[in-house]
């Protein structure tokens, strides 16, 4: 073994094998019992499991809630990933107008909210939301638009969540996108300026080109995280009403932690998994085609 | 001239609304903290405390005699739970996934790129996957209701790994071999040569370490059976699901969760706001 | 704190127990072992205790008069009732379990299947319980929970409000109930009259109770909703609703029932004996002579009522049963248990504690007499989830996502589902 090789081992084999253990084992782990009938009467007695095959999958295939949690999944994230991303793009762009003053300030305050505890802020926009004395309805009073029951009408939950998760979010891509858009190539910025290009157009054959690689990636995170949604709902809205905001690791976490019924929680979790691959798969062929990657 | 000095108004002028916008949620919920109890769910909805009042605070925060029984709600210890669990997390994360971005960066040794590629593969894995059968492996290992418990998977920092990897690239190779051709050991390389000129990244790592440890609350929710090693999210947690009606009471919570992290980070954000950007904005 | 020498699975639980007194935490019940047999330290360390909700916050005033007569320290634990079955679960699974433990009758049958409970030692633990309860809490032919508390469910009603609406008390058939709220939403249009919400599921279990529904079938082992009494409740449930007399809102959102009812945004709630402490602590909100008690209305008349009544157990996994038990002996006896009544309007399960004065108060009436009629929750391990099903169900007729007949069937093909695995330990043989 070279020199290199017992360091490269040495640094690195500690988190390695602390991955090992917290992340590949349980993950292989959950690929079998999903594949057994584990619940609480295997809690109560180990011979209650049965190897069940693909039972769970078929079982869940049939169970409408899963359905919905899809979904109201894909909901989240095609509602989502628009919003949050597009927020932080304008934001970014906004910023980065060469004649705004106090920029470090703008920034940091626009970063405060990444940085909050979700439990924390779930609990104030909840109030915020209050259909009766939350202030969302107060400003939407004052523009003349009747109140709206936030987060009790099943048809603005998944909105009022998102406007929530937006808020928190956003300020973490617009600083990725700060930093894309520092490296725009001014020169051609200035060319197309003297051409007489438009503002938009400008955005769209020099900015955009430029802050591609990094617009995909930052997109691709963003479906991957929208697609794991799942504290906002467990703490603003208990997954409902009317179960309208429960996602699928929700559903995973109430099959799994509430009623022990981890056999078909793990076939959700890999539900989940190959939902996530798929959509990073057809991401990543986007990109290439785009020459982003 | 004046177009430019009008734009720069307009535009500054925009940047501080859309600022004050994103700050009202915070602001609103350290206003209502200090209002007397109740009033916050009066119509119309108050703005400003009619008067300054520390009540909530003290119930939250101070553990008092009511008919004759004492009443805590424990968030000082949690909140002293929640500082030593993030530093040690912060501390260990650091020693472990430092060398190893390194490592991944700089030194070439069997199976690297394989494992590397591994992963980055694994990052499509949803964490939570692994949770249900991580707290049986725990219960084997007498894990559950711990310190250890909480700490032990967020030490598996394969974003960290990755961070420190792709900021390390950028270390000229020139600098190292100079060093190995001197004779210095690998260890020394690191410690001496790399560890400095990657201290802005490692500051930034630590700060976002200590900022996901503090803010995790799921798996110590699972994981901590034992109100005395609650964490902070996970008192709050428990008030918020039992007492969800002292609106007041849930503001000042909030505020005792957020305001030591924020406070923290607006204390240091030049140093992770360029670990970030890596250097490249100007004011 | 520990050094960074020490590696993260350094950090055992001896450790982190090691921290407490570093953390200057103390025992809940006042001085601990200073009647300790020297020498004899285990003796000494507390016995943990986890119980919901007020009994919770309350119960540590319990504790002093026994750690007086027997030296032992007692740590309570406070959960919040809405997380209270995943946590007790997930401390079984984990091995984290308390000494003693509070559980709402409905799950005793469930925690003692799955061996998370010790079957009571002795009779005389069980003696003078009002009939009825103690089905609950048996299993396989034994006893795993001395019960409690009782709380059967009645209706608080506003008594100016209703006597605004030419009312003296709520009559107690549903028809007259709804009688009674069209008079009452007529003279305030704004607001509605019954406090329960959408995620509360006693309301229309109890309902199903009064209707004579049987919810399962076949040995428990399949959903029974599609019956006519079940039909009747649903539709009764819905109807309240549908006519704008209960507010369609989660507890999220109507996030202060007291307020509701003080403010008289409702104007009858059923509730149990918990709300008589809540309305005490709130009296300059809604003071005494405001709120009167009755039972709550049946199709033809007052019928059999659920409860969340509550026992106490001990876990299987405690180190010190005997200790336990004696607890348990003291906080379910009559003293101990008339004592709570005063603190939190908790009401006995021991027969011999309603002989007392303090229990003859009016207010209290109507639990009595409501006690005398229990409704039984079918004895599976699936009943939480069942009634979160049945009103999810409930939730959507409600909310018109669904019409009645397709909820009912859904909900009997989800129950049917949810029962499988029973069906099969039983066709077996292995389960009665």
């Amino acid at each position: 073994m070279t020199r290199q090789d017992r360091a490269g081992w040495l640094f690195s084999a500690p988190v390695l094998a602390i991955i090992a253990l917290v992340f590949v084992l349980p993950t292989l782990l959950a690929l079998g019992l999903s594949v057994t009938d584990y619940s609480i009467y295997a809690l109560a007695d180990w011979s209650n499991l049965r190897f069940v095959g693909l039972g769970n999958f078929i079982a869940l295939l049939s169970t409408p809630l899963f359905w919905r949690a899809i979904g109201n999944t894909l909901l989240f994230a095609g509602l989502g990933v628009p919003m949050a991303i597009g927020t932080s793009l304008f934001v970014a762009l906004l910023l980065n107008d060469a004649t705004v003053r106090w920029k470090p300030l703008w920034r940091v305050l626009l970063f405060a909210p990444y940085v909050t505890s979700i439990v924390a802020t779930a609990v104030v926009w909840r109030v915020l939301f209050n259909a009766r004395f939350g202030l969302i309805n107060r400003a939407l009073a004052a523009l003349g638009i009747a109140p709206l029951d936030w987060l009790g009408n099943p048809h603005t939950s998944i909105p009022a969540i998102l406007i929530f998760v937006t808020w928190k979010i956003f300020g973490y891509n617009m600083i990725v996108f700060t930093a894309a858009l520092s490296a725009v190539p001014a020169d051609l910025m200035e060319a197309a300026r003297l051409d007489g290009a438009s503002r938009w157009g400008r955005f769209r054959h020099v900015t955009l080109p430029a802050i591609g690689p990094t617009l995909l990636l930052a997109t691709m995170m963003s479906v991957a995280g929208f697609l794991q949604i799942f504290a906002e709902p467990y703490v603003m809205t208990l997954g409902g009403p009317a179960q309208s905001t429960t996602t699928v690791l929700y559903f995973m976490f109430d099959e799994g932690f509430k009623w022990w019924n981890l056999g078909q929680a793990s076939a959700v979790a890999f539900v989940l998994f190959l939902m996530i691959l798929a959509v990073t798969i057809v991401q990543t062929r986007i990109g290439k085609r785009h020459e982003w990657l | 001239m004046a177009v430019r000095r009008l734009r720069a108004i307009a535009a500054t002028t925009a940047a501080a609304a859309l600022t004050l916008l994103t700050i009202a949620p915070l602001a609103y919920m350290v206003v209502v903290s200090f209002m007397p109890r109740g009033e916050s769910t009066t119509l119309p909805t108050p703005l400003w405390p009619s008067r300054l009042s520390w009540e909530n605070y003290y119930e939250l925060l101070v553990r008092r005699q009511v008919d004759g029984g004492w009443f805590d709600y424990r968030i000082v210890p949690a909140l002293l739970n929640s500082l030593g669990v993030a530093a040690v997390s912060t501390a260990l994360g650091l020693l472990l996934t430092v060398p190893a971005g390194y490592a991944f960066a700089k030194l070439r040794f069997r199976g690297r790129e394989r494992l590397l590629q591994l992963l980055i593969a694994s990052l499509v894995v949803p964490g939570q996957v692994a949770m249900l059968p991580l707290f049986l492996i725990f219960k084997e290992l007498g894990l559950v209701n711990s310190y250890a418990g909480v700490i032990l998977p967020s030490l598996a920092g394969i974003f960290a790994i990755l961070f420190v990897r792709q900021a390390t690239l950028a270390i000229p190779d020139e600098m190292i071999d100079a060093a190995r051709i001197d004779g210095a050991s690998e260890v020394r390389i690191f410690t001496s040569i790399v560890l400095p000129l990657l201290t802005p990244i490692v500051v930034t790592l630590a700060l976002f370490l200590f900022l996901g440890s503090w803010n995790d609350f799921l798996w110590p929710l699972i994981v901590l059976a034992d109100q005395h090693l609650y964490t902070l999210p996970v008192a709050v947690a428990a008030i918020a699901r039992e007492h969800a009606a002292d609106g007041e009471l849930m503001m000042a919570a909030a505020v005792v969760t957020t305001m030591p992290v924020l406070l923290l980070f607006l204390a240091l954000q030049r140093y992770y706001l360029t670990g970030l950007l890596g250097g490249s904005i100007k004011g | 704190m520990e050094g960074l020498g020490s590696t993260a699975s350094g950090w055992t639980r001896r450790d982190a127990l090691g921290l407490i007194p570093a953390l200057g935490l103390v025992p809940v019940a006042g001085c601990a072992g200073s009647d300790a047999v020297p020498g004899d330290r285990d003796k000494t360390s507390p016995l943990t205790m986890w119980a919901m909700s007020w009994e919770g916050d309350y119960s540590p005033l319990l504790m002093p008069d026994f750690t007086a007569a027997t030296g032992i320290p007692v740590e309570v634990q406070s959960l919040p009732t809405t997380a209270s079955h995943e946590k007790l679960l997930t401390a079984f699974a984990g091995g984290a379990m308390p000494d003693v433990l509070m559980l709402f009758n409905g799950w005793v049958q469930e925690f003692a299947t799955i061996g998370a409970v010790q079957p009571v030692p002795s009779p005389a633990l069980v003696a003078d319980i009002f009939p009825g309860v103690l089905d609950a809490t048996r299993f396989g032919g034994r006893d795993y929970a001395v019960p409690w508390s009782v709380a059967p469910q009645v209706q608080f009603y506003r008594r100016d409000i209703l006597h605004d609406a030419g009312y003296d008390a709520p009559p107690e058939s549903w028809d007259g109930w709804r009688t009674m709220a069209r008079a009452i939403k007529r003279r305030r249009p704004d607001d509605y009259v019954f406090l329960m919400l959408l995620n509360w599921p006693t309301g229309l279990i109890t309902m199903l109770s009064q209707a004579g529904a049987t919810m399962l079938r076949d040995r428990n082992t399949r959903g029974n909703f599609q019956t006519p009494e079940a039909r009747a409740a649903f539709a009764y449930y819905a109807s309240l609703y549908a006519d704008g007399y209960a507010p369609m809102a989660l507890s999220t959102e109507i996030q202060d029932p007291v307020a509701a009812f003080a403010t008289g945004y409702c104007s009858i709630w059923p509730s149990g004996p918990t709300t008589l402490k809540d309305f005490e602590r709130r009296a300059d909100l809604i003071p005494r002579h405001r709120w009167a008690t009755a039972r709550l209305a049946g199709p033809q008349g007052a019928g059999p009522v659920s409860g969340l009544s509550s026992s106490l157990c001990v876990s299987s996994q405690t180190r010190r049963p005997r200790e336990a038990w004696a607890l348990v002996r003291h906080l379910t006896s009559v003293p101990s248990e008339l004592r709570y009544q005063r603190l939190i309007g908790n009401l006995p399960a021991r027969m011999g504690a309603w002989r007392a004065p303090q229990l003859a108060d009016p207010v209290l009436r109507p639990f009595a007499r409501q006690m005398q009629q229990p409704a039984a929750a079918p004895p599976v391990i699936e009943w939480e989830r069942i009634q979160a099903e049945i009103q999810l169900a409930a939730e959507r007729v409600v909310r018109k996502v669904q019409t009645l007949d397709v909820a009912l069937a859904a909900l009997d093909n989800r129950v049917d589902r949810l029962l499988a695995k029973r069906r099969a330990l039983v066709e077996a043989g292995a389960i009665g």
